[in-house]
């Protein structure tokens, strides 16, 4: 069997890191996350030369190994414990070829911890368009190493990168700089008091706060004739560390690299002076987002009605084709309508992540943070709040793990808090099925009203969470200190693969992780709309034969009666009917109560929920949206989808916290149910009370 | 297919269904290794 060579892939933020991940992996990758943490971890398998294959691990990016944020912290644990089975027998530093100089402080500080590394120059296609040539000789020379230059976006180099991983053990393992420099005496105590171990690990383990092996601070603590320093003594020494390493790379890079001013090509000022501008800047950013959510409504309807007829078609296909019986009305009425809610959404979702995608690869979100932090700050927030913020429109669970990196614990605290405000995708199937029930089709300037909609609620989320977020501000007593540092990447025009790896990714987490659930709640939901108790359910065909023994229906209306009074008396019509009285001020029926309920544990099961209700005991083909149509208010007759009561909807999903597995994170990230609860009741009694409003002004 | 296998295999998907639900929302996971301490507040560090 060819042995597995482990590779860990390392660089700072913006470097292309995750383009070389995409070309050495392909689709050969699975996104998990660290054990015992939150922390995304992807991996993937390479296919090297001679049959050897290499488990590739994209490590979060970092700036340098004196950690700063948790998701940092991976990088450093997974480098000095020798015992993790994920311990690189070669990392591979990716650099870009414009910020050279700051990538290779990483770099140095790799090497010294004597394991192989390969040095990968990205962006190599823009050397010329930037005057930049390198010395590659004189650097493998001096840095001790191999480099490969590579241009994900031409393709180029990946081959070579591949064969220098392959040869991994014919790298030197020579260190850049000598630790000791740091502070002689101070090493020379060290080397004594560990005799086998190597100083720059030793080093680390002193200032970071991480775990490793079995040596850890405490151990070096312990030693009798050996103390280690006051932290501010450390933080000089890391200064000192820092500065040492950047006068050994330019003097690397006074040889090893020329940039000629003269032939360099800067569009990017330009740019940049446009898109981050105080007032064109936000400007363009609305435009920017306009665009989005009106393409996002005309590509998708024609996928969209195609999928809602299929699924309402092999819904009344498998009625027919399979033998009556519980089973066969569980897999019409219950589990192929509750899919369609989720499937059909696909479209619209695969284009919002396009063009999310789309916005990062091109190098424009940077520009959107940056032009967010001036707006940020009076909210209490920081320019790397956005990020989370712009995250949580995909989902709230991975961006509240993005708070991560935010290094005050106030700003952190704050930033977990609102970012379930943020339009989720899981809010976007509810959003656009009571949309396109209450707001009419028309234009204006050529925009539809159900985008403007659409964008308008996506603004109410993102406002709603800058306010709260004003607010705990000056409620939190948390004294933190706060920095903001952002890197501008490039512009470039985004990779295909890129985008498309993406938009598979994202679509996949969100038809796989919600389907599951929809699926199982489908099932559970179906069960309690076709049993119940006592003489309602048990004789409804009785009770309903003579209700209307003097009318003249024909068996198509004495059916559907029937089944109406069956799930009106089932078990899911009495749980309905219980919460009822409390819901009826929004607008709501007993159908839209056991949607709210259900819907507790993702928002997306709204859809579905509604699906299986009025599909229980109906033998129409119809679609999911001319069901919702068809209903009739109880109470004032007319449709129960009225623009009142779907604005009270649309706004009470747009504040209530609905999302059991978001609570679950907020619980683990704060280490405390104080949090996830506060959050539950305050969002959720706002909703409520801003659905009621807004149902009574406009009923 | 009669009324009794279909009204089994229901209550098969239905028993799938509730532990599928039990152990997603409320089975607690055994942690393996914790590499960090919950708590950590960032500003002591720094």
């Amino acid at each position: 069997m060819s042995k597995q060579i482990n590779v860990a892939l390392i660089g700072n933020p913006n470097t292309g890191k995750t383009s070389v991940f995409n070309a050495l992996t392909g689709l050969n990758q699975k996104v998990g996350n660290y054990p015992g943490i939150t922390v995304e971890k992807k991996e993937g398998i390479c296919k090297l030369p001679r049959g050897v294959k290499a488990h590739i691990i994209d490590l979060p990016g970092t700036y340098s190994l004196n950690a700063s944020s948790l998701d940092e912290n991976v990088v450093i644990e997974l480098l000095l414990n020798k015992n993790d089975k994920d311990f690189p027998d070669v990392a591979v530093v990716v650099s870009d070829v414009e910020n050279l100089k700051r990538n290779l402080l990483l770099f140095t500080q790799i090497k010294d911890l004597e394991i192989p590394t390969i040095l990968v120059i990205n962006m190599a296609d823009r050397m010329s368009y930037k005057g930049i040539s390198l010395d590659i000789p004189y650097l493998e020379a001096q840095l001790n190493t191999k480099i490969a230059l590579v241009s994900t976006r031409k393709k180029n180099g990946i081959a070579e990168l591949k064969e220098l991983i392959s040869n991994y053990k014919d790298l030197s393992i020579t260190p850049c700089m000598n630790a000791s420099e740091i502070d002689r005496e101070y090493f020379d105590n060290l080397r004594k008091a560990f005799p086998n171990q190597l100083l720059y690990k030793l080093w680390l383990v002193i200032t970071q706060d991480v775990n490793f092996g079995k040596t850890d601070r405490n151990e070096i603590d312990a030693v009798a004739d050996f103390k280690t320093k006051s932290k501010a003594d450390l933080k000089r020494l890391q200064q000192k560390e820092t500065i040492k390493r950047y006068q050994f790379i330019n003097n690397t890079l006074k040889k090893g690299q020329t940039i000629d001013l003269n032939t360099a090509k800067d569009l990017r000022i330009k740019l940049d002076r446009i898109l981050t501008h105080k007032i064109w800047g936000y400007v363009i950013f609305l435009l920017i987002l306009l665009t989005i959510f009106q393409a996002i409504y005309d590509w998708s309807s024609v996928p969209m009605d195609f999928i809602d007829t299929s699924f309402a078609s092999l819904s009344e296909w498998t009625k027919n084709a399979l033998p009556a019986g519980a089973f066969t009305s569980l897999l019409a009425e219950g589990i192929i309508p509750g899919l369609g809610g989720i499937v059909i959404f696909i479209p619209q979702i695969a284009f919002l992540f396009l063009f999310i995608s789309v916005l990062e690869e091109s190098g424009y979100m940077s520009r959107v943070v940056f032009l967010m932090d001036r707006g940020m700050r009076r909210f209490g927030l920081s320019g790397k709040s956005v990020v989370p913020l712009i995250s949580g429109t995909a989902c709230a669970i991975p961006a509240i793990m993005a708070t991560r990196n935010i290094e005050s614990w106030k700003e952190r605290l704050i930033t977990i808090l609102v970012t379930p405000f943020t339009t989720c995708s899981a809010r976007l199937p509810v959003y656009l099925i009571i949309i396109s029930l209450v707001i009419p089709e028309g234009r204006f300037f050529g925009l539809g009203y159900q985008a403007l909609t659409l964008m308008l609620l996506y603004l109410i989320g993102f406002g709603a969470a800058l306010v709260s977020a004003m607010v705990l501000n000056k409620i939190l007593k948390i004294k933190s200190k706060t920095f903001f540092v952002v890197e501008m990447p490039n512009y470039k025009l985004p990779l295909l693969k890129n985008v498309v790896l993406t938009v598979i990714e994202k679509t996949k987490s969100f038809v796989f992780g919600a389907g599951k659930i929809i699926l199982a709640i489908s099932i559970i939901l179906w069960f309690l709309a076709s049993y119940g108790p006592g003489e309602g359910f048990n004789n409804a065909e009785e009770i309903v034969k003579t209700e209307y023994a003097g009318q003249n229906l024909t068996d198509d209306e004495l059916h559907e009666h029937i089944a109406s009074q069956k799930l009106e008396h089932s078990f899911l019509g009495i749980t309905g009917h219980a919460i009822e009285p409390a819901i009826r001020p929004l607008g709501y029926d007993w159908k839209i109560g056991i949607a709210l309920v259900s819907s507790f544990a993702a928002r997306e099961v709204f859809v579905g929920t509604l699906a299986t209700i009025y599909s229980v005991g109906s033998d129409d083909e119809e679609t999911i949206k001319n069901r919702m149509a068809g209903e009739v208010n109880p109470i004032l007759g007319g449709p129960l989808f009225t623009f009142a009561s779907g604005i009270s909807l649309l706004l009470f999903y747009a504040f209530a916290m609905q999302c059991m597995s978001t609570l679950a994170i907020v619980q683990r990230e704060t280490n405390s149910w104080k949090w996830p609860l506060l959050q539950l009741v305050i969002m959720s009694g706002f909703a409520y009370i801003i659905a009621l409003i807004a149902f009574q002004l406009l009923k | 297919m009669n009324d009794t296998i279909q009204t089994i295999l229901a209550l098969i998907a239905l028993a799938l269904a509730l532990s599928f639900l039990i152990k997603k929302f409320f089975w607690k996971k055994a942690r393996t290794k914790k590499a960090f301490n919950d708590a950590h507040d960032c500003d002591k560090c720094h």
